[in-house]
């Protein structure tokens, strides 16, 4: 006879911290009441015992003995009271199946089989060796740890999911699998068993900081066989040449003999370039490509001569083509403006005289220079001294040879700007609304404005070629912030990385606030981050593409490598290894505490019956009988 | 805080159809609603009798000395306006379960005052414990309520109940017999049978309302008691069990029947209420049935 879920010692605390309360409320409720009463009349001479003038220590005994009694059964039954032998007990075990990507390499032991199917027949040949009545629950874990049944006694349901498992992309974080474990067998009713891990033990990082379980038990996967892969490739624009992407590749050899690779990389179908490398044992070498196009389309990198695990021998990322932004310049002089946009990259920009002026744009950016349209433009626009009558920001005052006074401050706008000792000609000076961004004022008002709204504008009250603006590099950085404020994602900084799936890092600029942080999947669906500094950091569990927006920098991560271990785990020593060797013991066991519950229950019901129905039950029944008691005693 | 008023609109409206009634017949000026069975100048008819000398002529039922030649005497039946006095207990013991019997008494006690002034009666209300306290007569209507509401709803509890000197003060000062109400527990360690058996033989007609609480009826505690007088302070230890509740609630039942028993006996009526029945149902069920008011 033992208690399941109770120790002796825990047990006899429990009964002692009910008994004893249970005893002093019982005395106290047996103890003399004090009672202020209408007249003493009628209780003299009822039929009552004797006055008592000695006060009994213990009243209704057996009261006081169901109470105990029933208590100490209802606590045995919490106790889980089972008669016959602990060993005869069903436990629960845990089944963790690893199925972190490794577990997709060949097999040492057996041509074409994965380390994946020599796992499966251990996890079959384990839930075969338990007895009939223990449960098992399986866990699949790689990155995450993820319960595949619950608690079965059904061996079928148990084996159609060691079947149906499926290496992942992530490594293996067995810590995290434990702790899993652990906290399901601890929420379970049943006695607890093993952990049992199967898999060959590499994790993604350092070895598990907790204790490992004291119940484990290890069937380990022969995983001894040589890999050399992609850890990661990254493109970006060159800083000099925004024409050229700069190509950087990571390969590393997992196994314990140097190898001899071949790197090569395909574009769009066309070799794009090729490398040898020789990486020793259990090192990584990291290679650079710079590769010119302005298109956009997919990168493969491959790796030659394939090997046990070739997962990662091939990764594929997107290159994004070049954006440009069409500009339509109508103007009547064209040389004034074209030394400015000659000096913009990404600016596509077209002359035309204004009489060619039409209000339907090609959906980039018209300039309008010194005339009236018939019709305002569509799409953003820049209005160059336009007539006073067709200013879409209202002309104040017309002004002659007036000096330069500011530019604004705290807009992107004006980044850069710096020219001073400017004197304009002529200029219009504008009558701003108060949301309007004046980039530029002289003494008496602003003469650049530039407005938001569904269409944005940006308005010179002179020609910036023909004043001394002319001479000084703010010119063309003016313009290049008014682009890049009014088509702000053409100017993204582009870039693209193949890495693994997983837990995915990334380093952000510096002034990058949160809010201006976006991070989503193929699909256009968000995915969580989180930001620590200039450190963003997001999971992604299956492969896949996800891009992540940054302010003005755009990086595709194609997470197409599967996430490799970095360490291989060691058992504990006191760990048990391979199948366990017992059978179904004919021991007797049984559970009491269904029946210790029910009479549990009576003795407590039966005391009430007795001893405890409640004042207010047996007030509410008088009531009653009052309100029909004088019409039975009818007056007369 | 203003105190709740002891009896709301809606029962009062109810109340207005009921009056007061007494089976006992008394002298009093004419006028009131209740008949008598003494013959005086009221309008009904009540009976004939021979012509004595000196009657009034006016009297006489000259029909039927035509046809007889006999001179009959004709009798109406009078319609006295009679006092109605209440009576109604303040001592402590009136005071049990937090003063909800005495709450009950008091609303008990302004039904039947707006019964009677309905029906333009005089009621001269009196508290009492140990003597006969201070009174107020009130009469003349329904909108004369007010002043008896205030003084019920001022009325305290306190000291024991003494019924002998009470009923002796109450003869000495009372001499015109009537309608005495008396709305008490009756629980007077000196007996109150022997005081009311004088008042019913005084002359007054006694309707008895014998309140009482639960915990007055039947005791709810069990086990070892250590009991004490509301009134008097005197203890009592005992031990309480089912049986002996059983015992105390046959005495008590015992003590109102023969209350009762004096009631009826001396032409009175006699009433009992439990403080926990909703007082709108002792009113149109109890008191209507037992013919207190009609």
């Amino acid at each position: 006879m033992y208690f399941l879920n109770l120790s002796l010692g825990q047990f006899l605390a429990l009964t002692a911290a009910i008994s004893v309360p249970t005893v002093l409320l019982y005395l106290l409720g047996r103890s003399r009441r004090k009672q202020v009463v209408a007249t003493l009349r009628f209780w003299v001479p009822s039929d009552q015992p004797a006055v008592v003038q000695r006060r009994k220590k213990i009243q209704q005994p057996l009261s006081l003995i169901l109470q105990l009694v029933s208590m100490l059964l209802l606590l045995l039954a919490i106790a889980q009271l089972r008669v016959g032998t602990s060993l005869a007990t069903p436990r629960s075990h845990v089944l963790i199946l690893d199925t972190s990507a490794w577990m997709a390499a060949a097999s040492p032991v057996a041509a074409r089989r994965t380390l994946m199917d020599d796992a499966r027949d251990k996890a079959r040949a384990y839930v075969k060796s338990l007895p009939v009545s223990d449960r098992v629950m399986l866990v699949r874990a790689d990155g995450l740890a993820t319960p595949a049944t619950s608690f079965e006694l059904d061996r079928g349901k148990l084996e159609r999911g060691i079947l149906q498992s499926e290496p992942g992309a992530t490594a293996l974080n067995l810590e995290q699998a434990l702790g899993f474990a652990q906290h399901e067998q601890d929420l379970s009713p049943y006695r607890t068993g093993e952990i049992t891990y199967v898999g060959p033990g590499r994790i993604a990082g350092e070895a598990p900081a907790a204790t490992p379980p004291k119940n484990l038990r290890v069937l380990p996967v022969a995983d001894s066989i040589e890999n050399c892969g992609l850890r990661k490739i990254a493109v970006r624009r060159s800083p000099t040449d925004p024409d050229v992407w700069d190509i950087y590749a990571s390969v590393r050899n997992y196994g314990a003999m140097p190898r001899a690779v071949t790197l090569s990389l395909v574009f769009g179908g066309a070799p794009a370039g090729a490398r040898k490398l020789n990486v020793p044992a259990n090192a990584e070498r990291e290679i650079t490509f710079a590769y010119r196009t302005r298109s956009g389309g997919l990168l493969e990198a491959a790796l030659r001569p394939h090997d046990a695990f070739p997962a990662d021998d091939h990764a594929v990322l997107e290159l994004p083509a070049e954006p440009a932004l069409a500009v339509t310049i109508y103007s009547n002089e064209p040389d004034l403006l074209q030394p400015v946009f000659a000096a913009l990259p990404r600016v596509h920009a077209a002359f035309r005289p204004v009489g060619q002026y039409r209000a339907t744009g090609n959906g980039g950016l018209v300039i309008l220079d010194r005339f009236r349209p018939p019709q305002p433009p569509v799409g953003n626009a820049i209005w160059i001294q336009p007539p006073a009558g067709a200013s879409p920001v209202p002309v104040r005052d017309t002004l002659e040879n007036v000096p330069f006074d500011r530019w604004c401050s705290g807009s992107p706008l004006c980044n850069g700007l710096r020219a001073k000792d400017l004197r304009l000609p002529t200029t219009l000076v504008f009558d701003a609304a108060p949301d309007d961004i004046k980039i530029g004022q002289v003494q008496k008002g602003p003469v650049i404005v530039a407005r938001s709204g569904p269409s944005k504008a940006a308005v010179f009250g002179f020609h910036p070629a023909l004043s001394d603006l002319r001479y000084e590099l703010a010119t063309p950085l003016l313009f290049g912030n008014i682009l890049r404020w009014m088509s702000p994602e053409l100017f993204r900084r582009s870039s693209a990385a193949a890495s693994s799936a997983g837990m995915v890092t990334m380093q952000l600029d510096s002034d990058v606030g949160a809010g201006e942080i976006a991070v989503t999947q193929q699909d256009g669906t968000p995915l969580p981050f989180t930001t620590h500094g200039d450190t963003l950091r997001f999971f992604s569990g299956n492969p896949g593409t996800v891009q992540v927006l940054a302010k003005d920098r755009e990086t595709a991560y194609s997470l197409t490598l599967p996430e490799m271990w970095n360490a291989k785990w060691s058992a504990p020593a006191g760990a048990k290894r391979g199948l366990p060797g017992y059978r179904v013991p004919a021991a007797f066991s049984r559970d009491l505490w269904e029946l210790l519950a029910v009479l549990g229950g009576i003795g407590l019901i039966v005391e009430w019956l007795l001893y405890g129905r409640s004042e207010g039950r047996m007030r509410r029944v008088n009531a009653r009988l009052a309100v029909l008691r004088p019409g039975i005693r009818k007056a007369s | 805080m203003p105190q709740a008023p002891l009896l709301d609109r809606q029962f009062l409206e109810k109340l207005e159809r009921l009056t007061i009634h007494w089976q006992k017949s008394f002298n009093g000026l004419v006028g009131g609603h209740n008949n008598s069975r003494f013959a005086g100048g009221g309008q009904e008819f009540l009976d004939h009798r021979h012509f004595h000398h000196g009657d009034d002529l006016r009297a006489v039922n000259w029909r039927a000395y035509l046809r007889l030649e006999k001179m009959f005497l004709k009798m109406f039946q009078v319609e006295p306006r009679v006092p109605v006095r209440m009576l109604i207990d303040t001592s402590e013991s009136m005071n049990s379960e937090d003063g909800a019997k005495f709450d009950y008494a008091r609303k008990l006690a302004a039904a039947l005052c707006y019964v009677g002034l309905v029906r333009l009666d005089t009621i001269a209300i009196r508290p009492f414990a140990a003597r006969l306290g201070e009174g107020m007569q009130c009469g003349g209507g329904r909108h004369r309520l007010s002043p008896v509401m205030d003084y019920l709803g001022a009325l305290q509890t306190g000291g024991r109940t003494d019924y002998l000197e009470v009923v002796r003060q109450f003869i000495s000062t009372h001499q015109q017999r009537g309608l005495l109400i008396i709305i008490s527990d009756f629980l007077d360690d000196a007996g109150c049978e022997k005081p009311l058996q004088y008042l019913a033989d005084f002359g007054h007609e006694l309707l008895l309302v014998q309140v009482w609480s639960e915990q007055d009826r039947t005791p709810p505690w069990l086990g070892d008691l250590d009991l004490v007088d509301a009134e008097t302070d005197a203890r009592l230890q005992l031990q309480f069990d089912e049986a002996a509740r059983e015992a105390y609630t046959r005495g008590f039942d015992r003590y109102a029947d023969s209350l009762q028993q004096l009631a009826l006996r001396n032409g009175g009526r006699y009433v009992g209420v439990s403080a926990a029945a909703p007082i709108e149902e002792i009113v149109f069920g109890t008191l209507v049935r037992s013919r207190v008011i009609a």
